[in-house]
């Protein structure tokens, strides 16, 4: 086998051209990071809407401080500047909204969820009231919600979903059994109705825990504050009951009668088509970035390449006339580009999962490095390698080895 | 069958409107066993016929037989398979991968037929050490004085034990006490059998090989055996 030899040249005439191999993987390196981030990003507000759409019934709206389909830079900071939802503001529509029904805080985060040998990364975990049943479209398969006892006592409870019952527990019934959150032992008091999946992920990898508890588990919700579901009282009445709790807010964070709400607010309706155009968004951001990250890297590539062929003619000249065939010297070159763009992909792929996690602490959305980023990124950073590095490859393959033995 | 038969070969380059003759008619046939020298003044073609002979090139007419083989029709991929395995190139100015050991340089040809890793390391451990070098394989060639990479060349061309030995001007860029160190080692290998061709501008060094090919403008104008009482040796 030739290959593996070529390769090993490949890696040496890398390793000794540090330079240029450097800010070759710098190229890819940059591309690569901004396809993983943005990606993420993305992925990240889709699926904190997929969550809110998955227990929204059609008599409920959800109450925070910035959601939807966010556009521009200017909404962004905007949104960012706003005041969280805080504790009071659930009080006062508590207590002030004649037309709610019922009023829930949540807050989110996410955590890992282990028992015996079985460990879950990443599954969401929801804080809320013990009324968020009565309010989302979820429905108790086994045991029960949280009570208000639990979340007044913040007693360590956990409604699971039924990826989570089935991944932790198998065929074993799991009420009454122990489970850890983050090392932390909680209690399963109920498994939710199964609710399959949506836009191809499943609606059942969540838990829920008493609103007090997780104050208690991950500390006080601060400026991402936290989101009210309210259900009104009836579906004719849902656009007053929207008006009422508007009224309350704004009175309470002050805001002048000629602005507009520092607050979003969100029905099932909203959601849906903030969707829709989030799925938009997300296709064209995905088009854009890559063939801009794909044009950046490549010319880099395949102008440092074609340097490292004209830079190495004699080289080139010296191989084939000892023997090396046209396949020998291309995939030598390729082996090259290869190296380097993949390199450049892994390192850019680690860094965009940590921008992307350093983005969860800061801004007010679920953002989870994606594994669809990763494997784009990769694609991208070897796709780069094979179609950039195949000119230059090809150029010294059909060099004439008289000519390139007598190169200055 | 002769190892080597050139009938009429051509090479013609087109240098804008005009075309130049590097060869016009070449017709030489050499055996198995021969020790071949070319002379010729500069820019007579004598470059040109061994790289034709070397299937580094291909002729413009005419055809070329490498044992008993059409090589004048051959495609790149194809030279550079008779290349590998058939023929052992050295050139004036060494030609070696200046960040290679020379133990690597030499395994160079074994790479592309190839040999594991195992059997290439030992057949060129063994060229170095028919060339006196086998105690500098891991020095680079800028550790090395000229004599010793051409020694490094020589090794490199005759790791595959290829049917022919070519030798362009081998010594061209040596001093003379080196050079004759070197042609006293080209000596050895035809005595061991090797069939060799050598280019060379002086006549001393000619008059080692056998049988003197003079070129003249493309042309050969002379072929002639040297007497054994003539040849020189030392
Ligand atoms: N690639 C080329 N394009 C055009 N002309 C060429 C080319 N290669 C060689 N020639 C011409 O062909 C002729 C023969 O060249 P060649 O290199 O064979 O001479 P040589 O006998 O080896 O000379 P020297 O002793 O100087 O090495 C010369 O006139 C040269 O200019
Ligand atoms: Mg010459």
């Amino acid at each position: 086998m030739i290959a593996p030899v070529l390769l090993k040249i490949a890696v040496e005439a890398l390793w000794a051209n540090q330079l240029r191999s450097g800010l070759t993987l710098l190229g890819v390196v940059i591309g690569v990071t901004s396809v993983m981030t943005i990606i993420s990003a993305l992925e990240g507000m889709m699926g904190a809407i997929e969550e809110d759409l998955a227990v929204l019934g059609p008599t409920t709206f959800i109450v925070t401080k910035a959601g939807g389909v966010i556009t521009s830079h200017e909404q962004w900071m905007e949104m960012m500047k706003r005041k969280p939802i805080d504790q009071k503001s659930v009080d006062l529509v508590s207590e002030g909204c004649e037309l709610c029904e019922r009023t829930c805080a949540r807050v989110d985060g996410s955590a890992r969820l282990k028992r015996g040998n079985n460990t879950m990364r990443r599954v969401f975990i929801g804080g809320s009231t013990f009324n968020l049943v009565d309010i989302a479209d979820m429905e108790v398969a086994q045991g029960r919600f949280h009570s208000y006892e639990d979340d007044l006592y913040r007693r360590r409870v956990i409604f699971i979903g039924d990826l989570v019952r089935e991944e932790l527990f198998g065929d074993t019934d799991p009420i009454g059994k122990t489970l850890r959150l983050n090392g932390t032992k909680y209690t399963v008091c109920g498994v939710a109705k199964k609710r399959g999946t949506m836009f191809g992920e499943s609606q059942d990898d969540f838990a829920i825990i008493p609103y007090g508890t997780h104050i208690k588990q991950f500390g006080a919700p601060g400026r991402r504050g936290i989101r009210m579901m309210i259900k009104a009282v009836s579906l004719e009445r849902l656009e007053d009951a929207m008006d009422e709790v508007r009224m309350i807010l704004r009175a309470q964070r002050h805001v002048p009668y000629d602005k507009p709400d520092d607050f979003t607010m969100l029905t099932a309706d909203n959601i849906l088509e903030a969707l829709n155009s989030l799925t938009r968004i997300f296709r064209m951001g995905l088009i854009g970035i890559s063939s801009i990250s794909l044009v950046v890297g490549g010319i880099v590539v395949m102008n440092i390449m074609m340097v490292s062929v004209t830079e190495r003619t004699r080289e080139i000249g010296i191989r084939k006339a000892i023997g090396a065939r046209q396949q020998h010297i291309m995939l030598q070159f390729l082996f090259e580009a290869l190296v380097t763009t993949l390199f450049g992909g892994l390192i850019g792929i680690v860094l965009g999962y940590f921008i992307a996690e350093a983005l969860v602490g800061m801004l007010d959305m679920q953002i989870s490095p994606s594994t669809f980023a990763m494997v784009a990124g990769l694609s991208i950073s070897t796709g780069i390698g094979i179609i950039f590095g195949l000119y230059p490859a090809m150029k010294a393959a059909r060099l004439d080895p008289i000519k390139a033995l007598s190169y200055e | 069958m002769p190892l080597i038969e050139t009938k009429n070969i051509w090479k013609t380059y087109t240098m804008g409107s005009e075309q130049v003759h590097a060869l016009s008619g070449v017709t030489i046939t050499i055996e198995k066993g021969e020790y071949v020298a070319i002379m010729g003044p500069s820019g007579s073609g004598k470059s040109t016929l061994m790289n034709l002979i070397g299937c580094l090139d291909t002729p413009t007419q005419g055809e070329y037989y490498l044992n008993g083989k059409q090589v004048s029709t051959m495609n790149d991929d194809e030279l550079a398979g008779i290349r590998n395995r058939e023929i052992g190139f050295v050139f004036q100015t060494f030609n070696l991968l200046p960040r290679a050991s020379a133990l690597h340089n030499v395994e160079l040809p074994l790479i592309y037929n190839g040999s594991a890793s195992a059997d290439r390391a030992a057949q060129a451990e063994s060229a170095l050490t028919k060339v006196e070098l086998a105690d500098r394989m891991h020095h680079k060639p800028t550790e090395l004085s000229g004599g010793q990479r051409q020694r490094v060349a020589i090794a490199r061309a005759l790791v595959n034990n290829p049917s022919l030995l070519l030798a362009d001007e081998p010594t061209g860029n040596l001093d003379s006490k080196t050079s004759i160190e070197i042609m006293r080692l080209i000596d050895d290998l035809h005595k061991q059998g090797n069939t060799i061709i050598i280019v060379t501008h002086e006549r001393d060094i000619a008059t080692r090989a056998h049988r003197v090919l003079s070129i003249l403008d493309g042309q050969i104008a002379s072929d002639e055996l040297t007497p054994e009482d003539r040849r020189a040796v030392g």
